[in-house]
């Protein structure tokens, strides 16, 4: 984009950046796990998105743009924090299919909105790069590239993490559906 | 059709619409057969499902007022400083590549060290995207002639010094067309290479000049920052990191060519 006058450029932004405010503060809600920690970021993002809004090229993806901003002020806080050591969890969940999980002679329960708080519990206990990696995929529908930029990060690592983010989310909730007796054996035929 | 099972990653590329015809018509005979593979199909399906049924959290009443005000003080700021107060506007979290931005914007807008030491800082705070993500060197070359670049790039593999691809864009390097690729070190540094036409007499004077295998290097570092330049044929080889200045010189060492 162009230099643009100042009144056009707030203009632009408003309409172009503004109306993912939700979406912003959904995801930076999920990552921090704390309202004003959100709020706050999702301001920061939008701050530094508008000075440097000349860098954006209308008509391309603006909310995986903001989420790249976000993300890297986010991961820049966290070292400041001394909170860097991000760890993953051990290779625990292998890339091979296991036979251990639900879904042999056991029915898989329909998820509907009911499930949407243990959803989210079960996303904040995964570590962060695990959620971060469903968070823009999954969740806000990036593609496989759009994320892995927005995380920098190689597609590679991006769909690793991706896979075994969602492999610790269906045992997080399979283990709920057992709990609550959702997960049920099928009606067989007398 | 395959014999063994995929890998997990594999069902997951299948269930994200990410195989080729090809390979997704093998692993649908596959999985029609195994039982296993099946399961593991659905598991994945469920768990990406779940998330569909997330609730939406509404910001707080306050948030929209607090960025309005932010943004009014960010134009009154602008209107009151100068475009080069307004760039060195510090960035949270790379104020260490800023302070070197700094350093390295002094000597003047038409300064090589100056313009890549700029772009670093830029992709350090998210301020300069990369058009395309991908740790596939080869494919990045190619990446780079299809987008029109006249001259031949190589995208070094820096995987056995830790450093991984995470892609590239084609860049405007102070007017010049550049390709720019970055890298992702295991101890989360950043490298950024770039390639132009040009020549190493478009340096400034200063920094400090070796020579390694025939090859002659311009090494510039300022707080924290090195770049490193060499030329290979009539293309201008730079690479920019934040990584202790020895490791980047040693890294151009590795990967620089004599043409």
């Amino acid at each position: 984009m162009t230099a643009l006058d100042p009144e056009r450029k707030r203009a632009l932004f408003e309409a172009t950046a503004l109306p993912l405010t939700t979406v912003l503060y959904n995801t930076a809600l999920r990552l921090t796990g704390a309202s004003a920690d959100a709020s706050d970021l999702v301001q920061e993002t939008f701050l530094r998105a508008y000075r440097t809004f000349e860098n954006f090229s209308l008509g391309t993806n603006c909310k995986a743009w903001l989420l790249t901003i976000l993300y890297s002020i986010h991961i820049n806080q966290q070292k400041r924090a001394q909170h860097a050591a991000i760890s993953l969890p051990s290779e625990a969940l292998e890339a091979r299919p296991d036979e251990n999980a639900a879904g042999g002679d056991q029915r898989l329960p329909e998820l509907d909105e009911r499930w949407g708080p243990e959803v989210d519990r079960a996303l904040a206990d995964l570590a962060e790069p695990l959620r971060a990696a469903i968070l823009l995929v999954d969740i806000e529908q990036l593609s496989y590239e759009e994320a892995a930029v927005a995380l920098g990060w190689p597609v590679g690592t991006l769909r690793s993490r991706l896979f075994r983010a969602r492999k610790q989310l269906f045992a997080t909730l399979e283990g709920y559906a057992r709990a609550t007796g959702y997960l049920r054996k099928p009606v067989r035929p007398e | 059709m395959t014999a063994h099972h995929p890998l997990g990653e594999e069902i997951q590329d299948f269930a994200d619409a990410r195989l080729t015809p090809a390979r997704r018509e093998d692993l649908e005979r596959h999985l029609a057969t195994c039982p296993q593979c099946s399961r593991e199909l659905e598991r994945l399906r469920w768990a990406k499902q779940g998330t569909a049924h997330l609730p939406m959290h509404e910001p707080p009443p306050d948030l929209p007022a607090r960025i309005a005000q932010a943004l009014d003080n960010e134009d009154r700021r602008g209107s009151h400083a100068s475009p080069l107060r307004r760039y060195l506007l510090p960035a949270a979290g790379v104020l260490a590549a800023a302070a070197a931005v700094v350093m390295l914007v002094s000597r003047g807008p038409r300064d090589l060290p100056s313009a890549v030491g700029r772009d670093f800082a830029a992709y350090g705070r998210a301020a300069l995207s990369l058009d395309t993500a991908s740790g596939d060197g080869p494919a990045l070359e190619r990446y780079f002639a299809r987008r029109g670049l006249a001259f031949r790039t190589r995208v070094f593999d820096l995987g056995m010094m830790g450093y991984g691809l995470v892609g590239a864009r084609v860049h405007q390097l102070d007017g010049r067309p550049s390709a720019l690729f970055a890298y992702r070190g295991v101890d989360d540094r950043t490298l950024v290479c770039q390639m132009f036409e040009g020549s190493l007499d478009q340096l400034p004077q200063g920094g400090e000049a070796r020579e390694h295998n025939g090859i002659e290097f311009r090494i510039f570092k300022e707080h924290g920052l090195t770049a490193v330049f060499w030329m290979e044929g009539s293309v201008v080889c730079v690479l920019v990191s934040d990584a202790p200045g020895e490791d980047v010189v040693q890294l151009a060492y590795a990967k620089a060519v004599k043409v």
